[in-house]
């Protein structure tokens, strides 16, 4: 071993140690949001905040099936009380009415800030004439049971006032005292997890303590469902997990099969393996640096690296058998070297995407090509200078390679033919790039059904349509919310709406807070009015002392704040309407109840028309808009990404001609690949797009290489049977990597898988069907 | 009239014009009369009895129903207030607001909807499943005394009394677990819309 292989090798090491130390610690995440924008309008924000962070991120959904209805009922109230003692959640709600005593007696307490029956009209004669009827009218039906006792303290019902507006307008079905779905034999129940959503591994906890507390409580012949975000976040994780081991050890199996096939050697195998490492390794480094944490479906998209990098090797150790790496330096390195290029100005562009998940796809690609290649150029010469000496199958697989480049032209026009079919094809399909965001999601479809389900079940809580108010600090936002809700209430009045949830019938502003305050009467005033407004009534005045004690005594009351609220218990409801952010702002969720299932969208927009600081948001149709944005915003650097590779082609080749000869197989790939999808009623997404962009990256080096046999056929060096088998091993390991993924239950992976499996396959054939003649290129 | 109905319209008239019978008088008998009507409006006056106050507290409006499932309390007197129900929709009105909730996630509030509801559109099955049921009188006239089978509503209302003459709703009288107590006193007849 010389001075400077030992040198180069130590380098390497060095390097590999620094990247394992990286790597090991780096998180490791599975969420979608890194698939949501990186720099979000107000509207995308919120949505980001809610899937990240949210009360919907933390929200387990349970079910509980099979038995009789009350062993339904009994294990609902067992398994709610064992979770409610586990302190791994704020709330857990089964429909059974404990909670709300503490809350009524807040209620009570401050209700002379909190009504919005209070105002100064409301203490004359008339307002307390009419709102003491008001309370009578309940008094003496089922109704009045719960407000009877209270009125000598509140005559004028203003804890009724506040309750009515609490009311949920939609609420699952009740039975035996809990929850039950209304379509299923099925006992329900919401948790709300304290860790926050982003935190899988204390969701993963949160979850297996439902499961155990559920073992512990019910009886044999029940069972147990869970469903809501935590449990896609837990499950999708895993199941990356699992894909990402098995797609790298199956592709890693599969390319040493096929190297030892090809070589006989496995030293030879071991090494072509080394630069697919490196890549990998530098992929994942570059990615933690630049994001600091990786994702999983990078990891496994990154498997499909060593297909490409495997490549770099095969070319070097078939290539330098006949010259030696000096000599492969000069003739095959160019080659590989604009391939490479080529393949990172396609990465490039995804790296400037404005998605994190994308983005990261594109580092990772670009730092692991580079390793590979770097690893190829610098390393693999000091270790194997001759190539690999075994020939294994390479002298048939060359003879195959050669009859197949001679037969292929035959082909030229039927592809040619089909190619023009596919373009017919596409022009005609408007619904094309039809896929959305969910795609992405490697949720399976039962899951889902589960969770859609559950959620009809509950009929409310699902928080997917709401408005969304912001301000600079708490008050600002407090009083936008209380704008916002004015306009709300106006459209539950004429059913636009059902209603509405705020923050601020909690937590009134500080200006409405005083607003009431003051509109309350000084004693003397309020029992001269009382006593003139009682006349007549069954109530007489004498008997509403309590009522004006508790008048004086709201007017010298400090205000109601969020540590009020907390000290009251009512934290959870602070929390999930309520948030302030890093950069100190507020935002307040106000989600809205349906009318019949039914929201007037159009309706709530124009009512909030003159409120610049409330937005409605659809969280469907937001993410629709979102995919669709990014989907075009990709389709633009896909474009560029294309036209990147292009110019690179025509720089090096300099001659249209070539350039054109170049380009044709690759365009024509894209188009049949397309249009067999299309054929399919496969819709595309911007997976597939990444897709295409790889195929234009792979097949440019097919391409590439055909352009590069002519040359050389021409200037009177015909290609050997073995620069045409490392062409044929190079194809079939993309195509297996490719296929691999294709089989991946991800639906990301396997969307990409397919495009490129197919896609390469075709560059591949199209190259060699439509490669100028030799002597036409001679000419 | 479907083929059924005439067959209980027949049977009903037999059974009305039969010199009367000494036989004790069952729900069905009750609620198949109350069938016959498929809707009906009528006027209503209603006194309740608190402990506390001075005075018994009147009201009078007016009661409508659609079968199978609408029912609708409109409150013209002392104060403008509405409770209508459409299927499993509650809609509140009172003091110029309204209210919207659904019906069964509300038990006890269903129950004592569906002790009116179902009595006016003779639902029997709905009636016991909700409530212990009394039947006597004659077809003629007959009472229905209701205890609530569900435990926390039964803890409110100790017991619904629904007096009626043939297919018409009289009187509804309501005694709450305290000892309050109200008579609702209905105009004859439910007349058809």
């Amino acid at each position: 071993m010389t001075r400077r292989t030992s040198f180069v090798l130590l380098v390497w090491l060095a390097l590999v140690l620094a990247a394992v130390g990286q790597i090991l610690r780096t998180p490791f995440t599975a969420d979608l949001s890194a698939f949501l924008p990186a720099n979000p309008d107000a509207k995308q924000r919120v949505l980001i905040e809610q899937m990240q962070s949210g009360l919907p991120a933390r929200t387990l959904l349970i079910g509980i099936e099979g038995g009789s209805s009350q062993e339904r009922a009994q294990a609902s109230r067992a398994l709610a009380a064992r979770m409610r003692a586990s302190t791994l959640f704020e709330q857990v709600h089964n429909g059974e009415i404990d909670a709300w005593s503490q809350v009524g007696a807040f209620l009570v307490e401050h209700r002379y800030v909190l009504s919005p029956g209070i105002e100064a009209q409301r203490f004359t004669v008339p307002g307390l004439r009419d709102a003491i009827g008001e309370t009578l009218s309940l008094l003496g039906t089922p109704a009045g049971i719960a407000i009877k006792p209270l009125l000598e303290r509140d005559p004028t019902g203003e804890t009724m006032r506040i309750g009515e507006a609490l009311l949920p307008t939609s609420a699952p079905r009740s039975e035996h005292g809990v929850w039950v779905s209304r379509q299923a034999g099925r006992a329900l129940l919401v948790a709300v997890s304290q860790a926050p959503g982003a935190d899988l591994d204390a969701q993963k906890a949160a979850i297996a303590q439902v499961r155990q507390s559920f073992a512990g409580a019910a009886p044999q012949g029940l069972a147990l469902l869970i469903s809501g975000a935590p449990v896609f976040g837990v499950d999708s994780r895993a199941q990356i997990e699992r894909e990402v081991h098995w797609l790298a050890m199956a592709g890693t199996a599969l390319m040493s099969g096929l190297l030892l096939l090809a070589f006989a050697s496995l030293w030879a195998v071991a090494l072509a393996l080394l630069p697919v490492a490196t890549g990998v390794l530098a992929g994942i480094v570059a990615v933690s640096l630049v994001f600091g944490s990786v994702h999983g479906i990078t990891l496994g998209f990154g498997t499909t690296l060593i297909g490409e990098a495997v490549d770099y090797a095969i070319y070097f150790l078939i290539q330098a058998r006949a010259g030696g790496a000096a000599h492969w330096l000069r003739t095959g390195w160019p080659t590989v070297r604009l391939g490479l290029l080529t393949s990172i100005c396609g990465f490039a562009a995804l790296m400037f995407s404005g998605f994190p998940g994308l983005a990261q796809l594109g580092v990772f690609s670009v730092a692991g090509l580079l390793g590979a290649a770097l690893f190829t150029r610098l390393v693999m010469p000091e270790l194997m200078p001759h190539g690999a000496r075994g020939t294994g199958l390479r002298q048939p697989l060359g003879r195959l390679a050669a009859w197949a480049v001679g037969w292929m032209p035959r082909l030229r026009w039927p592809l040619l033919a089909l190619g023009a079919a596919s373009a017919l094809l596409l022009v005609q399909r408007a619904d094309l790039w039809s896929a959305q965001l969910s795609s992405l999601s490697p949720i399976s479809k039962h899951a889902l059904e589960l969770d859609a389900s559950l959620r009809a079940d509950l009929s409310a809580g699902d928080a997917r349509t709401l408005v969304v108010v912001q301000g600079e600090d708490l008050q600002a936002v407090l009083r936008n919310a209380e704008a916002a809700a004015a306009k709300l209430d106006a459209l539950a009045e004429r059913g636009a709406i059902g209603g509405y949830d705020s923050v601020a019938r909690w937590l009134p502003s500080l200006a409405v807070q005083q607003q009431r305050q003051t509109s309350l009467p000084e004693a003397d005033a309020l029992r001269r009015a009382l006593h003139e407004a009682t006349r007549g009534l069954p109530v007489a005045a004498a008997r509403l002392g309590p009522f004006l004690a508790d008048v004086e005594q709201a007017r010298q009351r400090a205000p109601v704040n969020v540590e009020t609220l907390r000290g009251a218990g009512l934290s959870p409801i602070l929390d999930a309407m309520l948030l302030q952010r890093k950069d100190g702002s507020w935002a307040s969720l106000l989600p809205l109840q349906p009318m019949h299932d039914k929201i007037d969208a159009a309706a709530v927009r124009a009512a909030l028309q003159g409120l610049p600081d409330a937005q409605f948001i659809e969280i469907g149709a937001e993410l629709a808009r979102l995919h669709h944005r990014y989907l075009e915003q990709a389709q633009g650097q896909a474009l560029v990404g294309a036209l990147g590779v292009v110019l690179l082609i025509a720089a090096t080749l300099r001659s249209t001609r070539r350039v054109l000869a170049v380009c044709q197989p690759l365009l024509l790939s894209v188009l049949l690949t397309m249009g067999l999808l299309a054929l399919l009623d496969v819709p595309l997404g911007i997976l597939h797009l990444v897709g295409m962009l790889l195929v234009v990256a792979v097949g440019s080096n097919y391409a590439l290489f055909f352009d590069m046999m002519q040359r050389d056929a021409a200037a009177g060096r015909p290609a050997d049977h073995d620069t045409l088998a490392s062409l044929l091993l190079a194809s079939l390991t993309t195509m297996l990597s490719f296929g691999l993924i294709a089989m991946s239950s991800i639906p990301a992976l396997s969307a990409i898988g397919r495009v490129v499996a197919l896609g390469s396959f075709l560059a591949l054939v199209l190259s060699a069907a439509l490669a100028p003649r030799p002597r036409a290129a001679a000419g | 009239m479907l083929p059924d109905q005439r067959l209980h319209a027949v049977l009903l008239a037999l059974c009305l014009t039969w010199p009367a019978p000494a036989l004790a008088l069952d729900l069905g008998t009750v609620t198949s009369q109350l069938a016959l009507r498929k809707s009906g409006e009528a006027r209503f006056t209603e006194q309740r009895f608190v402990s506390g106050l001075d005075a018994p507290l009147n009201a009078s409006g007016t009661l409508s129903f659609a079968a199978p499932d609408r029912f609708a309390r409109v409150t013209t007197e002392p104060r403008a207030e509405s409770m209508e129900v459409q299927g499993n929709t509650l809609i509140l009105k009172r003091g110029g607001r309204s209210r919207q909730m659904t019906l069964d996630a509300l038990p006890e509030v269903t129950a004592l909807i569906e002790a009116l509801r179902g009595t006016l559109t003779g639902n029997a099955q709905t009636l016991e499943r909700h409530f212990k049921i009394r039947v006597q009188g004659n077809p003629a006239h007959w009472t229905l005394t209701m205890v609530p089978r569900d435990e926390r509503l039964a803890t409110q209302v100790r017991e619904l009394k629904i007096t009626g003459m043939a297919g018409d709703l009289r009187v509804v009288e309501l005694w709450l677990a305290g000892g309050d107590r109200s008579v609702m006193s209905i105009d004859p007849p439910l007349a058809d819309k």
